[in-house]
């Protein structure tokens, strides 16, 4: 369970900042009252265009950064009170998360295993099952500077996943990968769904979106502009796509 | 504790695997000394055996005087004497390196000799050639006592006449009060040359590389404080740094064991190396390593690639490093205020202590002045590590 209020986040603006952007202000809003909940096995799905506050939100929610404003629970614990506990709860994956090349992905699982203080039994289970899931077996004991792409993706979906967190946050998980490793990551999605996981992803593929999700939030300039299930979302559209939809609902409310 | 040493385990188990860090830190300290060691000493036997073999041409003008010093002379091995009759021509034959050294004797040289005065003669010589002026010049001393032994002989004198005094000398300095004076502020320069070379690698690696290769954000969402996270990397860094500077000061001391030396200047030498003053500099270096870390921490976070970590590190390098140099300078000495100055602290008092006439409250200041600025650049580091406008730059 993810439950978001009145998030607002705000970052200084340096004077080369401040000049590029041509602005009086200290300060940029990067997030501005932004609330919603994500419930457990449901896929949550976080739209918006580039610089809306999508990773800036999901980076708040995984507890890299913390907000200005506003509240966060995850699993009814407070992001800000609870950060280490909340932690044990995230699993954390973004498109372009990046490895630990000169280890080996078993040594990778492992450090990561006991930062989240795993037991040996519960990290031997897990690795062993997302070995034989993902067909890791062949490459698990060479160093990941020599995997390919797709074996790459395979290590960091095991390392979000080997603490069973119950909230996962995925930031353009597919953004820049192939056809075939994208899949791996939707099917991983799915997975957490019948699992009874709470999912948050942000994205811009909008099949992506059609595919997965039961909720989505649209974000725009900080702000949320729509919040509603899929189902409402389809039925309700004025458009004939859902990129089209998606569309024209961002420009209405950077009109409004 | 346990996250910290997790964290310290797989970064050193990283740093440990990344073979261009490990050239840097561990092999080449390793093997500078005993590789510049072996050059140097090859280069100088080489140059003495060929000074010694090359042969000398000596041209002289006797200008009317008998030849009995240059027949005496020209017995020695290694040299050919040539006459001049115009010491124009002799002049430019030196200039122009067709001879090695010119001798002119005046006119009247015998006569002066024989009536007991100073008997003349020029040297001609290429100052940029200096060592054959030396090498001659020991052959032309053995020629002069041969004359002042005659001259006293026929006055009846002993050789002593004309030396009043001896003086007997007695150096009661032990050579290795010596060795401190005079070379013991390199010992520590070169530890904490190394020191600082040790951590910078790791310092870079481990947090602008991990900025730049995007490990950082998973880091970041694992269930560890930035505290845990910045300390655990110090360790790595500074337990390298430590590491590099031993291995250089084991180098050191294998190239002395290894080549022709002085029996008792090596003795002195690893007298010097004492349990004392290796547990004493380390005391010392840890703290100065974790202030190098501390220095190297916040810069290698505001970075945002290894990189722009490296283009600022280096040249700080310079900067840190030349305090270090305070130890060559005469007179430099540890005392109330010197020992408040990080490096220069250090080199001073190992200098002290190597020389025998270390002051142990002014050892303790300097330990705990850097004790003082080690806790000070670690929460410099963690105020920089939890900004996240740093960290995630």
């Amino acid at each position: 369970m993810i439950k978001v209020e009145g998030l607002y986040k705000e970052f200084k603006l340096s004077k080369k900042q401040k000049q590029d952007r041509g602005s009086n202000s200290d300060v940029a809003i990067a997030v501005d009252n932004v609330s919603f909940e994500c419930k457990p096995g449901q896929i949550f799905s976080l739209l918006g265009p580039n610089g809306a506050g999508k990773t800036t939100t999901l980076r708040m929610i995984s507890t890299m950064i913390t907000p200005t404003r506003g509240k966060i629970e995850i699993c009814g614990l407070d992001v800000k009170k609870n950060p280490n506990e909340a932690r044990k709860k995230i699993g954390f994956l973004t498109g372009s998360t990046g490895l630990y090349e000169r280890l080996t992905p078993d040594e990778l699982l492992k450090y990561f295993a006991d930062l989240n203080d795993v037991p040996k039994e519960k990290f031997l289970e897990r690795k062993e099952h997302f070995y034989t899931l993902l067909n890791m077996h062949d490459f698990k004991s060479k160093k990941i500077g020599q995997l390919s792409t797709g074996m790459k993706q395979k290590v960091s979906i095991t390392r979000t996943m080997i603490h069973d967190p119950e909230v996962v946050v995925f930031d353009e998980p597919t953004a820049g990968l192939d056809v075939i490793t994208a899949e791996n990551i939707i099917t991983l999605i799915r997975n957490c769904k019948t699992e009874n996981k709470t999912v948050i992803f942000s994205s811009h593929i909008m099949t992506e979106v059609d595919l997965l999700c039961d909720d989505l939030a649209i974000i725009a300039k900080g702000k949320l502009v729509y919040s509603d299930s899929m189902s409402n979302f389809r039925s309700n559209m004025q458009e004939k796509t859902l990129t089209g939809e998606f569309i024209r609902i961002v420009q209405t409310s950077s009109i409004n | 504790m346990k996250k910290i040493i997790i964290i310290a385990k797989k970064e050193f188990l990283d740093i440990l695997r990344d073979r261009r860090t490990l050239i840097r830190m561990i092999l080449i300290p390793l093997l500078v000394f005993p590789l510049i060691m072996n050059i140097v000493t090859r280069i100088q036997a080489s140059q003495a055996e060929k000074q010694a073999e090359k042969e000398l041409t000596i041209g002289y003008t006797l200008n009317g005087q008998s030849s009995e010093m240059i027949d005496r002379m020209s017995e020695a091995p290694h040299y050919k004497f040539q006459e001049y009759t115009d010491t124009s021509s002799l002049r430019q034959d030196v200039a122009s390196k067709k001879v090695n050294i010119g001798i002119i004797y005046s006119a009247h040289f015998f006569t002066d000799y024989n009536l007991g005065q100073q008997a003349e003669y020029d040297i001609l010589y290429r100052g940029a050639d200096y060592e054959d002026y030396e090498r001659f010049g020991k052959l032309l001393t053995t020629e002069d006592s041969i004359l002042v032994d005659k001259r006293m002989k026929s006055l009846n004198l002993a050789y002593s006449y004309i030396l009043p005094t001896k003086a007997n000398e007695q150096n009661l300095s032990p050579l290795k009060e010596i060795i401190g004076k005079y070379a013991g502020g390199l010992l520590p320069y070169i530890f904490m040359a190394f020191c600082f070379m040790g951590c910078m690698l790791p310092a870079i690696d481990l947090f602008a590389g991990e900025k730049e290769r995007g490990t950082i954000e998973t880091l970041l969402t694992a269930p560890v404080n930035r505290a845990q996270i910045l300390i655990g990397k110090m360790i790595v860094v500074t337990s390298f740094g430590l590491l590099s500077a031993t291995v250089a000061l084991v180098g050191l001391f294998a190239s002395l064991n290894m080549f022709d030396m002085n029996p008792e200047l090596k003795q002195s030498i690893n007298e010097i190396l004492s349990p004392q003053l290796i547990v004493t500099l380390y005391l010392l270096l840890i703290p100065l390593a974790l202030f190098f870390a501390g220095v190297m921490i916040p810069i290698s976070v505001y970075s945002r690639s290894f990189k722009e970590a490296q283009s600022i590190l280096t040249p700080l390098n310079i900067v840190m490093v030349l305090p270090a140099m305070a130890g060559f300078f005469p007179g430099v000495e540890l005392d109330y205020t010197t020992a408040f100055i990080p490096i220069v602290n250090v080199v001073l008092a190992t200098k002290s202590i190597i020389a025998g006439n270390a002051d142990m409250v002014l050892i303790g200041i300097t330990f705990f002045s850097l004790i003082l600025l080690a806790g000070l650049s670690v929460l410099i580091s963690l105020r920089q590590f939890s900004k996240e406008s740093m960290v995630l730059r």
